[in-house]
């Protein structure tokens, strides 16, 4: 099959990309503890830039200081952060390459707290069930300081000349706690049904809106299907495709210009990312947040503990031929209900699986995470003509499972041809120092 | 008593100070992983050169990669290093105060290991007593090679415009590791005698003075009483002040410029630094380190578990309580000085005018070298030359400072002294407020 279909550039409403590739969110901590931002940020988004990739979706940045899911991630919470992002911008747009800042706040799944806060806000307040982070019960001025936080967030993108945010509204954030029937236990308005769920996400688009006007582009990032239980099966199911393709028409009635599917109910969760799961490598880096939850600390002693560790395994772990394109039913759905493009995230890195589904009509672009810190140049290759690129990602996810201690990169051995070839490209992101 | 001896210049061989206090290592993960520096690096240091101390050691500044004891601090291991150095410096003099790099290699004490090399290089093959940092026992091209790499970063050192190296050679790492008793179990000449523990040293100091001439200062950070049985009471002393004393003599003659003295041969140790032992801020950041050595779970879960925890405390505060925090090494100081000819700054919790000017009239040492007490008051100087006998708000001993620093910014973490949490807060942060380029 031809790969024409990629290489067509996507019209949004007010945002042209060049073909229908972009770059999801990733990162590692690669900037100051504060949140300001380093030139190592900056090579490694240039990496993708160069690398041919339509639009860069940049990793969680964080719009205050409590919602910050992981010290060491440019933010955008302040007025002094903008000459930063506007530099960003500048690099990746030398690419020919459009630059997306995805706002998010962590809600109380915070890997790692920030010295500052305690705990972090949420819909409840309950701790999290995988990793017992605790949470405080958002209050109504709260929510109103964190949707002012988004506005403002949102002009900073603006004024950076950025071409546009997108709303991490998925993968167990703050929205996610409040859009989730698994997590919110509300009995206010923002509680309940899941129009009320819905509500907080809502109005944060509509304060955006007011703040940006309608000419800027604005994604939403959304969990169509929330699997809460496939890791704990005594939780419920969270959300499912039907609650989600609501919320989407919605999204879309308040002003969105793009949905961008994901999937499950936390980050990180067995269906995304979806692959291995390294018991060695959980039981060199988790240790890192024993001291982040509640169950931290129980987690860590299951890693270690035979045969446990063993079950554990086996319900996290996805079969990695399994992987790509496993959202596109649920892309499908969304795009049967919304006008709006619809993007969608999870395992892609073969040509022809994204051509056809763009020509189905499934989605209008694919969002690349890890087969793109494994093969940066993904796209110039399907433009040379590979259908798979010679060493494809393995979706052994040990990128994940580093990027707490170790910079962001592609730790998977066997695609290197020795460990110091490995340990070289992960150094990379360093190059140029200034 | 006067402390205007505090504000006598201070010869350390070819290089004068313009008083007697240096800032000591100390520093955060201010810095890229690679070991490249950054502006909060420059930030960090000029705060204490503002302060009016008459000279900065660097925190620990790795000579080879293998020798990082965490990521994020600056390393002086490549040529491509020295801009950044030179900068630094640059800034400090800006201050008429002088800049000492110090110089490194961890050996097998690796708080966080790297992706580069999963153990560490020792005298031995034995893991690190506390935390069970595994390591595998040098070689004889590896001493070889290691031994230019320390004399390669003094070159770096100098032609980055700076004023000195100090060879760190106490608490632990690599040098300590050759030196210590209680650590080296090679029956080659680097182990056994005292003679062969003190060679490795000896012929890192050697290499350094070939590379950087005579007219440089080169300093060397000994712990003179190794006192490991204070950690956990199974293990050997180690070195004892008389080994010191005569491992100080034979670095003198070697063409060392003037002795810095610290206690115990790791780190933390209950001696270095002297305080209390922050059991809670400890359960919260010590995970970071959780997978870094054999014992480092165990010591985890004890931080945890009461009354190992206290039992744990107990006997870690317990030479602290028996001598005090401030000047605690001062009578290995003076051993030291009675000993060598060249000069000898002491480390240990100072930060009264009267205890240092005491001990300097009294020739316990020469000069003083402080870090957490700096840390709590970066102006300490001047509070002293404003006649201060100690700051209004001295630092407590608490060590907080040191249990955050893997994980949080470093910086003072006792909340009383500050106003509330968010005082205490905009202090930490504020070093990465006025970084370059933002």
């Amino acid at each position: 099959m031809s790969s024409d279909a990629i290489f067509q550039p996507l019209r949004f409403r007010s945002l042209e990309v060049k073909n229908r590739i972009f770059r999801s969110n990733i990162a590692g901590r690669l900037d100051d503890y504060d949140g300001g931002g380093s030139q190592v940020r900056i090579n490694w988004e240039l990496k993708f830039a160069r690398g041919g990739v339509g639009a860069i979706v940049s990793s969680w940045t964080g719009v205050d200081e409590r919602g910050k899911i992981v010290p060491g991630f440019a933010s955008i919470e302040t007025d002094e952060r903008i000459p930063f992002w506007r530099e960003l911008g500048r690099r990746v747009h030398e690419h020919d390459c459009r630059y997306i800042v995805q706002l998010a706040h962590a809600g109380r799944q915070r890997d790692v707290p920030a010295v500052t806060f305690g705990t972090g806000l949420s819909s409840t307040s309950k701790p999290d069930a995988l990793h017992g982070f605790e949470a405080e019960r958002a209050t109504r001025a709260d929510l109103e300081a964190i949707k002012r936080s988004f506005a403002s967030a949102a002009r900073r993108a603006r004024e950076a000349s950025l071409d546009g945010i997108e709303i991490h509204g998925a993968n167990g954030y703050l929205f996610t706690q409040f859009l989730s029937s698994a997590i919110n236990d509300r009995e206010d308005e923002y509680g309940g049904p899941l129009e009320n769920r819905a509500r907080l996400l809502l109005e944060t688009v509509e304060a955006v809106r007011s703040e940006i006007g309608r000419d800027f582009h604005l994604q939403v990032k959304i969990s169509t299907t929330e699997h809460a239980n496939a890791f704990l099966p005594w939780l419920g199911t969270g959300n499912t495709i039907e609650d989600s393709v609501q919320v989407c028409r919605w999204l879309e009635q308040a002003g969105v210009d793009a949905i961008h599917v994901s999937t499950g109910s936390t980050f990180p969760h067995p269906e995304n990312p979806a692959g291995e799961f390294s018991l060695e490598d959980m039981v060199r880096t988790y240790d890192v947040m024993l001291s982040s939850g509640k169950s931290t600390f129980r987690n860590y002693l299951l890693f270690r503990l035979w045969p446990v560790n063993r079950v554990m395994k086996a319900r996290w772990e996805r079969d990695p031929t399994q992987v790509p394109g496993r959202l596109l039913p649920d892309a499908r759905a969304v795009k049967a209900a919304v006008g709006i493009p619809v993007i969608v995230t999870g395992g892609f890195q073969q040509a022809s699986l994204i051509a056809a589904a763009l020509e189905r009509g499934d989605c209008d672009a694919v969002s690349i995470a890890r087969g793109l810190v494994a093969n940066n140049d993904l796209v110039e290759l399907f433009r040379a003509g590979h259908d798979l690129p010679p060493k494809p990602c393995t979706y052994c996810n040990k990128c994940l499972y580093n990027v707490l201690e170790h910079p962001i990169g592609c730790y998977d051995e066997r695609r290197f041809p020795s460990r110091q070839a490995m340990v070289e490209q992960v150094m990379s992101v360093y190059e140029p120092a200034a | 008593m006067s402390s205007d001896v505090i504000f006598q210049p201070l010869r350390l061989g070819s290089l004068t100070l313009k008083n007697r206090v240096l800032r000591s290592s100390l520093a955060g993960r201010f810095d890229n992983y690679d070991g490249s520096g950054t502006p909060v690096r420059i930030n960090w240091d000029v705060k204490f050169a503002r302060g009016g101390v008459g000279a900065i050691i660097s925190s620990n500044a790795p000579v080879h990669r293998r020798g990082r004891l965490v990521p994020g601090f600056a390393l002086i291991d490549r040529d491509d290093r020295i801009p950044f150095f030179r900068e630094l410096g640059k800034r400090v003099h800006e201050y008429d105060c002088k800049y000492i790099v110090q110089l490194n290699h961890a050996g097998r004490h690796r708080d966080i290991g790297d992706l580069e090399f999963p153990k560490g290089l020792s005298s031995t093959d034995r893991p690190e007593p506390i935390h069970g940092f595994e390591c595998e026992r040098m070689t004889r091209p590896q001493i070889e090679e290691t031994v230019d790499a320390f004399a390669q970063g003094a070159r770096r050192a100098r032609e980055a415009g700076l004023d000195g190296v100090e060879v760190a050679g106490g608490n632990g790492v690599l040098v300590t590791q050759f030196l210590s008793s209680a650590i080296n179990d090679r029956d080659d000449e680097y182990g056994g005698s005292l003679e062969n523990r003190a060679r490795f040293a000896l012929q890192v100091v050697r290499a350094i003075r070939v590379q950087v001439g005579r007219d440089f200062y080169v300093g060397f950070k000994i712990s003179v009483d190794e006192c490991m049985n204070e950690v956990f009471p199974w293990l050997r002393r180690g070195n004892t002040p008389a080994d010191s004393v005569q491992i100080c003599k034979w670095l003198e003659e070697a063409g060392v410029d003037a002795i810095h003295i610290t206690a115990g041969a790791a780190f933390p140790h209950p001696r270095n630094p002297p305080g209390t032992m922050p059991l809670r801020d400890l359960v919260r950041t010590y995970d970071t380190i959780a997978a870094s050595g054999r014992y480092t779970f165990r010591n985890y879960v004890a931080f945890r578990t009461w009354p190992f925890s206290s039992i744990f405390r107990w006997q870690w505060e317990r030479p602290v309580r028996r001598v005090g925090a401030e000047g605690i090494n001062l009578p290995e100081s003076r051993a030291v000085k009675e000993a060598v000819s060249i000069p000898v700054l002491c480390g240990g919790g100072f930060q009264t005018a009267s205890v240092v000017a005491n001990a300097i009239t009294s020739g316990a040492c020469d000069g003083v070298t402080i870090a957490r007490s700096l840390l709590a008051n970066p102006n300490l100087v001047e509070l002293w030359a404003q006649g201060y006998d100690r700051p209004p708000r001295p630092c407590t001993y608490v060590n907080k400072c040191l249990a955050n620093f893997l994980e949080h910014p470093l910086a003072c973490y006792e909340e009383s002294r500050f106003d509330s949490h968010d005082e205490m807060m905009r202090e930490a942060l504020r070093v990465y407020e006025t970084a370059e380029g933002r």
